[in-house]
């Protein structure tokens, strides 16, 4: 009887296209959207800023040789215009009012201080607001400084080699999947849980505040179904639906990295390709299930009390937040799954699913994380079957 | 049959149900110790003014709600002690129950007829005759939410006898309904008691109960006022016509005027 429950809530849910749009469509499109908006507009931009004429104005009493080097360096860095200023508090007016967007002063001696092999020193004059402009002086000023060492170090005969006491060479010996696993794993579990509980939230509300609404539950209740066994009917395809979810989210990822080529290195997209092995899934799922299991368990107690649809929405809304908060402890890389984060609920399961993309996970700490989860799903199912069996919350 | 003992329910009031009823108690006595039978092949009326307690009686009697003393049999069958083999026997039909828009007439009887236990070979056949009967062929595939109400109250109908219930509770079953409608419901409760099955309800429509009916209970302020057949109902009539005598009967009982 449970299955025939399922059998027909789940037909019902699927033809509700409230449903389905927050089960299947939103999960799917919403991070290839996402992605392709944020990828057109970020290339947009770089290419916008790229050959964007930066003008720079130039407060400078002598035609010396930095001045001349300045206008030689190549467009390649980015193009640019020189303007002449008479003094920098002019040359900071225009640069407040956009005319230019930096400025260089360069003092009156700077010749005679190249000549006697002297540091000149450069003011560059900005507005940290519009970002990328110091850089674009600053590669400027790099280029020549870069030619005028070579210059002095060929004028004073000396070797590079030897004024360079150490070369640094750092080898990351964490693996691509470890790097992925514990500074963007956060980002996997985080889209499960957000997903998994907008896809329970519909659902739960539709098939229990909504049958008392439509006074749909009357006529349900006296059939010969044990109670428990119509809960357990229709608690499963809440379950499923937030699964549901989370899985068309997944693919909505796994469409980004091949359709959308968001992840232009290969050693990195090898490394998430390893990651999302048939292995990973089931284990991502034994761990999502329990999960899934409590947010239902949490909302459908909500819904059978709830009169409406709007009140039920109302309450189950907020409670996101409070799942959404803990979630995002996965994006904080110092925190891992210790003996103490196991046993908070859904921060485990995100910590867990982090050490699970790297492939550091320790067993013991899943269990514990596993353990506490299923606990507490066993509790919001009997807290469900305990709101379900009071006649006052189910005939309203 | 349905035998009904001594059955009282209360329903325990929140602070806002307090609030909102203007009272300080924490509970309050919808029906109060109430006694009756309903015969097979007999039509049982229940009746009352709203409030009465009718729809927690009938709501007794098909054992959503669990009385708080009392006893029901339905087919000599505790449906107190044992509320799922009871409603085997009961057939349920309100004229406020809805119906999953969603989905199609078929697939809701089925789905009803699976919930019952009913064979899917008897599932097939008896949604046939149904159809039949009421002339369901038509809609049959169609999605409920885009029936008219007249469509709506033929598959109610069909869903409520589909696993051939020998007791058949209407709560209202012509509530709302306009008169054509309301006459499949009419001829449903003439079937049924042609059948033999024992069928109870309850009405605001005089004219129906005085059509339909061998039996009557009138309650008020969950009471029994009234408990015999028509006969005996009609034989002591003091007022001009039925809807005159179920008022004297109600008003001559209620406390404050007496």
């Amino acid at each position: 009887m449970i299955f025939t429950v399922f059998k027909k809530e789940l037909r019902d849910t699927l033809r509700d296209r409230r449903t389905v749009m927050m089960m299947i469509v939103i999960p799917t499109l919403v991070f290839p959207l996402i992605m392709s908006v944020f990828m057109s507009v970020s290339e947009s931009f770089q290419k916008a800023a790229a050959e964007k004429k930066v003008k720079i104005g130039l407060v400078s009493n002598q035609a010396g040789s930095l001045e001349a080097d300045l206008l030689k360096v190549p467009d390649a860095l980015g193009k640019k215009e020189f303007i002449p200023f008479t003094d920098t508090l002019a040359l900071v007016k225009a640069i407040r009012s956009d005319s230019i967007q930096v400025g260089i002063y360069i003092p009156n001696n700077a010749e005679q201080l190249k000549k006697a092999m002297k540091p000149i020193a450069v003011t560059v004059f900005h507005d940290g607001t519009d970002l990328g402009m110091k850089d674009r002086a600053d590669a400027y000023l790099s280029y020549i400084q870069e030619n005028w060492k070579k210059q002095r170090y060929s004028e004073l005969k000396i070797d590079e080699a030897k004024v360079t006491p150490l070369v640094m060479n750092y080898s990351n010996v964490a693996s691509s999947k470890e790097m992925i696993g514990k500074l963007a794993g956060g980002f996997l579990p985080y889209l499960f849980i957000a997903f998994g509980f907008m896809g329970c939230m519909f659902p739960a509300i539709d098939l229990f505040t909504g049958e008392k609404e439509r006074s749909t539950i009357e006529t349900l209740l006296t059939t010969p179904v044990p109670r428990w066994k119509i809960l357990f009917g229709k608690m499963g395809v809440v379950v499923l639906s937030g699964l549901l979810a989370a899985t068309f989210n997944l693919l909505g990822i796994y469409l980004s990295i091949e359709v959308l080529d968001i992840v232009k290195d290969p050693i990195v997209l090898q490394a998430i390709k390893d990651i999302l092995s048939p292995a990973f899934i089931v284990m991502l799922y034994a761990l999502l299930c329990p999960l899934i299991i409590f947010f239902a368990g949490i909302m459908i107690p909500i819904a059978v009390r709830a009169k409406s649809f709007k009140e039920a929405q109302s309450i189950i809304s907020p409670l996101n937040l409070l799942i959404i908060l803990p979630a995002m402890v996965g994006f904080f890389p110092g925190i891992e799954l210790n003996e103490v984060t196991a046993l908070i609920p859904v921060v485990n399961i995100v910590l867990a699913t982090k050490e699970l993309i790297a492939g550091t996970l320790e067993w013991h700490l899943v269990a514990i994380s596993f353990g506490v989860m299923v606990l507490l799903a066993v509790t919001a199912i009997l807290f469900s079957y305990r709101k379900f069996e009071n006649e006052n919350n189910v005939i309203s | 049959m349905i035998q009904v003992s001594n059955l009282s329910k209360s329903f325990s009031l929140n602070r806002q149900q307090k609030k909102e009823l203007g009272t300080t108690q924490n509970a309050v006595l919808a029906v109060d110790n109430i006694s009756f039978e309903c015969m097979p092949g007999r039509v049982h009326a229940l009746l009352g003014p709203n409030g009465a307690g009718k729809t927690t009686t009938l709501r007794m009697l098909s054992t959503i709600f669990k009385p708080s003393k009392g006893s029901i049999l339905i087919n000599n069958i505790d449906a107190v002690a044992n509320p799922q083999e009871a409603r085997r026997h009961i057939g349920f039909l309100t004229g406020s129950a809805g119906l999953y828009a969603r989905l199609t007439p078929n697939e809701l009887i089925s789905y009803f007829g699976e919930l019952y236990s009913v064979s899917k070979n008897d599932i097939e056949l008896r949604k046939k005759r149904l159809y039949d009967l009421l002339d369901m062929h038509d809609f049959q595939n169609k999605r409920i939410g885009k029936l008219s109400t007249g469509m709506k109250q033929k598959v109610s109908i069909c869903r409520t006898m589909i696993h051939d219930p020998q007791v058949v509770i209407f709560d209202e079953p012509t509530s709302g309904l306009d008169v054509i409608t309301a006459e499949n419901i009419i001829q449903l409760i003439r079937d049924c008691k042609n059948q033999g099955k024992t069928v109870i309800f309850s009405s605001h429509i005089m004219g129906e109960v005085d059509l339909l009916c061998d039996d009557i209970t009138i309650i008020h302020k969950g009471k029994v006022l009234y408990n015999d057949t028509m006969e005996a109902f009609r034989a002591q009539q003091q007022a001009p016509n039925l809807t005159a005598e179920f008022i004297r009967i109600v008003h001559d009982q209620k406390p404050e005027l007496a």
